[in-house]
């Protein structure tokens, strides 16, 4: 009988303490922070000039030459550049023709490319529609990186973008999975890109969201997010593609839950209904109970507003059980990416699963009593990881919570 | 999961009028929608014409305490999503609320906000931006605002692929309810015209009248000069045929197949190879068990654009090569190219599949493509199947099959 599994075959990211996976882990194992000074703007005049910035960034380090650049924006490379290591991690690379018509790819996107078309919109303001520049404006939709991956691998399968804020990675991965399922695509390049940009900063600047200094989830002292970027993409296969091409395989997608807080619009829910019944549902999803639950990747954006109802709702949806599930924010080390969060975070899940270790909350100094489940403070540490719940909750009430497994060849739960 | 989805509500604010009634006794008299655009000055454009919205009060379907804090992209979901919940005689109170989600597509956001947000930030400064517009700059705007007015706690998204967003909407949102994670969602999408936007298309869509002549979208015609731009919003009720039973809801009709497929494009351009939009097509059929000899009508994602029309007349041309074809139409001549128009094409050929009428294709006199296409005034056939296509700029494509319902 054919097989309803969906697994995990490849991973790649880039985002501002490692420019591949295998880095990741390391920097996540280390406790590395990743929030410095902005350089890719200006950042006169806000409340912060801080931000988790990927330094450097080379796309040619990732991308090799037989791919033109042209009309790609900061945030097409990075999600370009994730892209082609977690193809070439899942032994995809080259891509034969026939493969490619049977692969789609499913992005989160976020300013797309904002960041190349704000000098240019500064210059539509004073001169009008003469001032605008055709190569910059070309990047500048958020489908664009999509686009530039389903071209430049002359994908064939479906393609779409979600655009629904902090939760746009999450929902993509897990409609990635559904397409698979539905015997759409026989692999899914899927994921989320997010670029810093000075849109975006002034923005969550302006709603006094961002901590001054850096982000401390969980913290007594957290004073609110800071901003991140980078990219993150995995490779989605059924278990059977996954199993007859002889592929190695990093984990299972168990589940994927979505819900709408339908309570405001930038707000978290302070009842967290919403976001009990994004982790309610897929963990229903992938039925199994709370209590096979090892690790949980929260949203953790340290806004006071987040970390409380997140928390709150962790200990409606695991009961007394909720003690004694480690709940992390890898957005201490990285930033919060908005659309690619939950992509970035999908990969350091797939990294914990892989190399059994807990990523730590760092920047955690004073407790909270609001947020008084272990947080894994400070350090990483050593534990056996079979199933992991991500979360990402979003503008728009829009929250979607992943459920990802270790794989087990017997053991499919559908 | 293989559960049967149906239609059996819709919610329009669109160039042909608000509300199904108005949109369809416009539609199949042939009536336009495009005129010259009124909202704001074109004097610095080029073009001057525009499907635009007008004679809509919102306040008619959004409390006064919430319609306040939305864009005009988010009043016009809003609204269709309050249609389309009125129109499927939907009881919410009387539902899981959990179970009822809402999908939107579309390309460009509220993107008034966006601009007006822009203009303070690059014209005054960091500190004189307004943070009460930040949360209406996102392009999840809409499907936020319409959830907290209609109380809708199941799954929420928002898509974006430039033509193709609403139609991928609304396949997302099938998708979730065969795999019963919802047992209604209301799907579709919209987008707005603003002068920042036009600017952008004018510069790089080349909107009619580009190589001169009269400004007008000639879907198809031999004469066509490009696209005109235009708005609007439109919603469909989708339904598991389970819900839809249990209610004894009126059913539009079946929402047998959708399909979605890629094709290497140039960044923001069409390719001329139709094998992209065939694909899509025919993943649609393959999903409704159908064939395409079985299509009796389709509506064609042709807007008047030099070399979408030219693809896309090939790809129908491909995929329709051998036995029966489907008569074509295409209503972005009335309505002009809204980008997320997938929600109120849709809802057209809902009504055509229930109705069984076909809606003209305004502006196409001579056609380029050899399939019967139906012009100037609406034709009353027997549609049992009818396709929706949809293809987007940078290689994205589309396709909705719907189906006459039949009980067995």
């Amino acid at each position: 009988m054919q097989s309803n599994r969906v697994v995990v075959t490849g991973r790649g990211t880039v985002n501002a303490i490692a420019e591949n996976a295998t880095a990741f882990a390391a920097a996540l194992k280390a406790g590395t922070c990743g929030i410095g000074p902005v350089t890719v703007f200006d950042t006169t005049d806000h409340r912060t000039q801080s931000g988790a910035q990927v330094n450097d960034f080379n796309p040619r380090r990732h991308i090799p030459r037989a791919y033109s650049l042209k009309r790609m924006s900061r945030s097409d490379c990075m999600a370009m550049a994730a892209a082609l290591e977690a193809l070439a991690e899942a032994g995809l690379m080259p891509l034969t023709p026939e493969r490619a018509a049977q692969t789609g790819v499913v992005i989160g996107g976020g300013a797309g490319g904002m960041l190349e078309c704000e000098p240019v919109y500064a210059r539509y303001l004073k001169s009008g529609p003469e001032g605008l520049l055709a190569s910059p404006f070309a990047a500048f939709s958020c489908a664009s990186s999509a686009d530039h991956i389903a071209t430049h691998l002359r994908l064939m399968g479906p393609k779409t973008t979600f655009m629904t804020a902090c939760s746009s990675g999450a929902t993509a991965i897990g409609y990635a999975r559904d397409l698979i399922r539905l015997g759409a695509a026989e692999v899914m390049v899927c994921g989320g890109t997010e670029p810093l940009c000075r849109i975006t900063y002034s923005a969550f600047n302006a709603l006094q969201a961002v901590d001054p200094d850096y982000c401390k989830p969980f913290d007594r002292h957290r004073r609110g997010l800071t901003l991140g970027e980078g990219a993150g993409i995995l490779i989605l296969e059924s278990l059977d593609h996954a199993r007859r091409r002889g592929a190695g395989i990093y984990a299972e997608v168990l589940g994927c839950g979505i819900s709408c807080d339908a309570n405001h619009m930038t707000a978290p829910d302070p009842e967290a209904a919403g976001a009990v019944s994004a982790m309610t549902a897929a963990l229903a999803d992938a039925g199994i109970p709370p209590a096979d639950v090892d690790y949980i990747n929260a949203h953790g954006t340290a806004t006071p507003a987040n970390d409380r109802m997140e928390i709150r709702g962790i200990k409606t949806v695991f009961g007394a059980r909720a003690r004694r599930i480690p709940v992390s924010s890898t957005k201490s080390m990285i930033g919060h990416t908005l659309g690619a969060a939950g992509a970035i975070e999908a990969v350091a899940c797939m990294l914990a699963i892989e190399h059994q270790f807990l990523p730590p909350t760092i920047h955690h100094e004073t407790p909270d009593e609001t947020c008084d489940l272990d947080v894994v403070p400070g350090k990483a540490r050593n534990a056996k990881i079979d199933r992991v719940l991500s979360n990402s909750f979003a503008f728009g009430g829009n929250n979607t919570s992943l459920l990802f497994g270790r794989f087990d060849e017997n053991g499919g739960v559908h | 999961m293989n559960r049967r989805v149906v239609v059996t509500g819709m919610g329009l604010v669109s160039p042909l009028g608000v509300g199904r009634q108005a949109f369809a006794d416009n539609l199949f008299r042939g009536a336009c929608g495009i005129r010259p655009i009124e909202r704001f000055a074109t004097t610095a454009f080029k073009s001057h014409m525009g499907g635009e919205i007008r004679d809509f009060s919102p306040r008619d379907f959004i409390s006064g305490r919430n319609m306040r804090r939305m864009d005009r992209l988010s009043r016009m979901v809003t609204a269709s999503a309050r249609m389309a919940v009125e129109d499927a005689a939907l009881d919410l109170d009387g539902t899981d609320r959990q179970r009822v989600g809402l999908v939107i597509g579309t390309a460009f956001g509220p993107v008034d906000i966006a601009v007006q947000f822009a203009d303070a930030l690059f014209g005054e400064g960091p500190r004189r931006v307004n943070p009460i517009l930040v949360p209406n700059t996102v392009m999840n705007a809409p499907a936020g605002h319409a959830a907290i007015e209609l109380g809708l706690r199941g799954i929420n998204s928002t898509v974006n692929h430039r033509e193709a967003s609403a139609e991928t909407a609304i396949a997302y949102a099938a998708m979730q309810i065969r795999e019963n994670r919802a047992d209604v969602v209301l799907a579709g999408g919209g987008d707005i015209l603003s002068p920042f936007l036009l600017a952008v298309l004018e510069r790089f869509m080349a909107l009619s009248p580009q190589n001169g002549g009269d400004e007008r979208a000639r879907p198809f015609d031999r004469h066509r000069n490009g696209p005109v731009s235009g708005e609007g919003a439109g919603l469909l009720c989708l339904e598991s045929l389970e819900s839809a039973r249990s209610r004894g809801a009126g059913i539009y009709c079946e929402m047998a197949g959708w399909g979605m497929s890629s094709a290497p494009a140039p960044a923001n351009d069409w390719t001329g190879d139709p094998a992209g939009p065939v694909l899509a097509m025919q993943k649609a059929l393959a999903l409704a068990d159908a064939g395409t000899a079985d299509i009796d009508a389709l509506s064609a994602a042709a807007s008047g654009g030099i070399n979408a029309d030219r693809l896309e007349g090939l790809a129908l041309e491909r995929l329709f090569m051998r036995g029966p074809k489907p008569v074509v139409t295409s209503i972005k001549g009335a309505l002009g190219e809204i980008f997320a128009s997938g929600g109120i094409r849709a809802a057209a050929m809902a009504l055509s599949v229930h109705d069984d009428m076909v809606p003209p294709t305004l502006g196409l006199t001579s056609p380029i493509i050899s399939l019967d296409t139906v012009q100037t005034t609406a034709r009353r056939m027997s549609v049992k199947y009818g396709m929706i296509n949809a293809c987007a700029s940078g290689g994205t494509f589309a396709a909705l099959v719907l189906r006459k319902f039949d009980e067995g």
